[in-house]
Order: C-alpha cells, then sequence, then structure tokens
C-alpha cells in the first residue's frame, strides 16, 4: 500500500462543518490528501483557529471547498460545483459524508 | 482470511446500525475497530456502547470532541480505558490500516 | 471498482447526482439503512464484496 490515501468529508449540517474541517486537518497530518467540502449551507466567518486549520491543511496539499458560493466570499473557500464534486470524488480512495444532512 | 472493517461514526442516531454491523463483521470473523468523534460521543452514554466495546477489536474515541460536547475528559466511559480517550490519528489507522471502510 | 452506496436517509437530488457521477463506468451496488430493519449480515457481505463502500447522510 505504498499510495497514500485521498479522502474527501463533505458536510451539509452547519453544526458539523467546523469539526469536519479539524477532521480532515487530522488526516492530513497523517500524510493522507485531505479534502472537506461545504455544502447546502452557509457559515458565518471563521474564528482564528478554524481559519489556521484550513491554512494548515493547504499547506498540505490539501483543501477546503465549498459549492455555496457565499462561503467562498466569507471564508475564501475554493469553489467546486456539484458535478465537479463528483468527479473529484471518483479520485478519492475514501469518500465521508460526514455527520448528517 | 477475513477482511478487518473499520467505522467512523460522526452521528449519534446510528447506535443500531454501529451495533448492528459489528456483531455481522464479529460473527464472520472480521477485525473490527470502530471510532467515534465529534457529536457521536454522545454515544458513550448510549446503553450499548459497553456492549459494541466487548464485542470489537478496538473502541476509541476523540477525546476532544467528548470535551467540548460537555463531557469531563477524566470520566472514562464504560467500556472504555484512558488509552481509548483519543485523537483523530485513530481515523487515519482506520483508513490506513483497515481493508474495509464504513462512515455512520 | 465495485463501488458500495449505502443510504442512512432517502437520497435526494444531491446525492442521486453525485452516485450517478462516482459510479459512472462501474459496477455498483447499494443497501438502504432507513427502510425497516436492516439486515447487518447482508450488509457487511456487500462491504466485504466491494472496492468502495459510500455510506451516503
Amino acid at each position: 500500500m505504498g499510495e497514500y490515501k485521498k479522502v474527501c468529508l463533505m458536510y451539509r449540517h452547519p453544526d458539523y462543518a467546523i469539526d469536519g474541517i479539524r477532521s480532515a486537518l487530522g488526516l492530513a497530518v497523517e500524510n493522507m490528501y485531505a479534502y472537506g467540502v461545504v455544502m447546502d449551507t452557509t457559515l458565518p466567518a471563521f474564528d482564528d483557529n478554524t481559519v489556521e486549520s484550513i491554512e494548515m491543511l493547504r499547506d498540505m496539499e490539501g483543501d477546503i471547498l465549498s459549492t455555496v458560493s457565499a462561503n467562498c466570499d466569507t471564508n475564501g473557500l475554493t469553489p467546486i460545483t456539484l458535478e465537479e464534486l463528483g468527479e473529484k470524488l471518483r479520485e478519492m480512495t475514501h469518500i465521508v459524508p460526514y455527520g448528517i444532512k | 482470511m477475513a477482511k478487518s472493517l473499520g467505522i467512523f461514526v460522526t452521528t449519534k442516531d446510528c447506535m443500531p446500525h454501529v451495533l448492528g454491523v459489528t456483531q455481522a463483521a464479529k460473527s464472520k470473523g472480521a477485525k473490527v475497530k470502530v471510532f467515534f468523534t465529534w457529536i457521536a460521543t454522545h454515544l458513550t452514554q448510549h446503553p450499548d456502547f459497553k456492549k459494541v466495546c466487548e464485542i470489537a477489536d478496538d473502541v476509541s474515541i476523540c477525546v476532544d470532541s467528548y470535551r467540548k460536547q460537555g463531557f469531563d475528559p477524566q470520566v472514562i466511559p464504560d467500556g472504555l480505558t484512558e488509552k481509548k480517550m483519543a485523537t483523530q490519528a485513530q481515523h487515519g489507522i482506520i483508513i490506513e490500516d483497515f481493508d474495509c471502510y464504513l462512515s455512520l | 471498482m465495485k463501488i458500495l452506496n449505502v443510504y442512512r436517509t432517502e437520497p435526494d437530488a444531491t446525492v442521486n447526482k453525485l452516485v450517478e457521477i462516482v459510479t459512472r463506468d462501474r459496477e455498483a451496488d447499494s443497501f438502504n439503512l432507513y427502510d425497516g430493519a436492516p439486515d447487518y449480515d447482508k450488509l457487511v457481505d456487500k462491504i466485504f464484496a466491494a472496492d468502495q463502500t459510500i455510506c451516503w447522510w
């Protein structure tokens, strides 16, 4: 199993998104490609801890993206469409619909 | 040889699924590891939590989530030991070392 | 590549779209956790038979 794992977590409910981002960072520090995608929900401006988590994740070649443009504007998340997300999921070794919808 | 199964639990209404899948996988000779995080740490209070700990090969929780959900990290739930009050690294172990993966 | 789609609740348009793309040109199976008492034995057989399991919301 020489290949690095590629994991995508997806968050549709606001109560799960921040912890889900932390969870993605937790995988990145374990040497995996970790991505998180905020869907369906518009989140308020992130606190410093979450901003720092996302910066660290991006430094480790991971990313936090969103299908909701307001999250990209407010929190600098990387825009992605649902179709693009579907294509991205095809490359993943692990797909994690995180929490509830 | 039977496959191994790692279960990553993020929701709190899925205890019947966690128990049912764990029991079924163990009956097939599989190695089973379960990790509870975030809101799912509330399941440490579920009447079936101890049973899952007894049946599965390894059960741990995210202690940081447990604290954030209002529990005292010094109070170790029935079925766990201090060592099993763990971190997200346990999720990493499931992804890296287990044949099959289920999130609930 | 064989994908197992497990549904915790009835899939909505978003889930259906993602499943459609992820399973395109791939072998796929499914299991519902939301209607009635699930046959966990059958679910575990399906998980072990699949290359990847996705448990949707």
